[in-house]
């Protein structure tokens, strides 16, 4: 399949889906004003990506905000991702956050506690990644 | 409207504690427009990234607070909007702490609703309110109407003291509730 990518808006993080590597990337802000469409999409290109039977997928998660509407999206969105994982893909997921923001590292830890089959681990987002 | 009472509105709003403060109808695209202005204001006023991350943030959740649940007030809305919903967000520094006021019109029932959300999650540890944001995020879609909503927990949780809330009746069956978080 072609790769997806969206380039990043002042409210919705760059998408990069690359199919051929073997990688998602989301950096950026999260607050768009469609969550539903906005990762809508997303899940649908995953999908396809699944669909060719891929070995592995590594995913980058450097958000530097999203509200409460994108966090069920990407909680929704690790399910996904942790599915994909217990069909058999190896699927590393790289959660990147400021190291200040308290608030947005549980939410990747208590997020990591529900995954089980994919692999997720915290890392501290660089100020030069925002 | 006349002179003097533009001119009491500008003593009550022009000073420079507030930070930016926003009256009207709200939609997605005033949130945006006028979250951008208070993210390039705070670089001004605030005391650190993580002040501004949570004022923005506290300020992101308000909004969208009223886009969904904000009802028209006792004075009609514009007819074009598809649910027009009247709120005043302000963000003022009162020198130790950041608050971020919200308040729109509901209806009787809401403001019951909202004011007993709000109670329980005043009484919330953070790590009871992180494991409310758990549950809530996990919940079924029918349950999610239910009990504070996720934007509410997350309000709760960037402010760093506990929120709080009042309503004044306005007439009509509607009800004026007001929302104060500080950072």
């Amino acid at each position: 399949m072609s790769d997806f990518l969206v380039d990043a808006t002042s409210r919705t993080p760059k998408i990069e889906l690359n199919a051929q590597a073997g990688t998602l990337l989301l950096a950026g802000e999260s607050y768009p004003e469609d969550v539903t469409q906005f990762y809508g999409t997303l899940n649908e290109n995953l999908d396809a990506y699944f669909a060719t039977s891929p070995t592995a997928l590594t995913v980058s998660i450097k958000l530097t905000y999203f509200n409460s509407s994108s966090a069920r999206a990407l909680m929704e969105l690790m399910d996904r991702l942790d599915g994909a994982a217990s069909d058999g893909i190896t699927v590393t997921i790289d959660w990147y956050c400021d190291p200040e923001d308290d608030i947005t590292q549980e939410f990747a830890e208590d997020i990591g506690a529900d995954i089980t089959n994919a692999t997720l681990t915290l890392h501290d987002l660089d100020r030069d990644d925002e | 409207m006349e002179f003097d009472r533009f001119f009491k509105f500008s003593q009550l709003l022009l000073n420079d504690q507030f930070v930016l403060s926003y009256s009207g109808y709200v939609s997605e695209d005033i949130l945006h427009a006028v979250g951008e202005t208070l993210r390039e204001r705070l670089e001004g006023h605030a005391k650190s990234s993580t002040q501004i991350r949570n004022v923005f943030s506290i300020f992101v959740e308000l909004m969208q607070n009223i886009i969904r649940y904000g009802v028209d007030g006792p004075q009609p809305g514009p007819t074009d909007a598809e649910k027009p919903s009247f709120g005043i967000v302000m963000v003022a520094d009162d020198g130790d702490h950041m608050n971020v006021l919200a308040g729109n019109f509901v209806s009787a029932d809401e403001a019951k609703d909202l004011t007993e959300r709000v109670n329980t999650l005043q009484a919330c540890s953070s790590d009871e309110l992180r494991a409310l944001y758990r549950d809530k995020l996990r919940a079924p879609s029918e349950a999610q109407s239910k009990g504070a909503s996720l934007g509410l927990i997350e309000i709760a949780r960037r402010s760093s003291v506990p929120i709080e809330c009042s309503s004044e009746d306005a007439g009509n069956g509607h009800y004026f509730f007001m929302i104060k978080a500080s950072v």
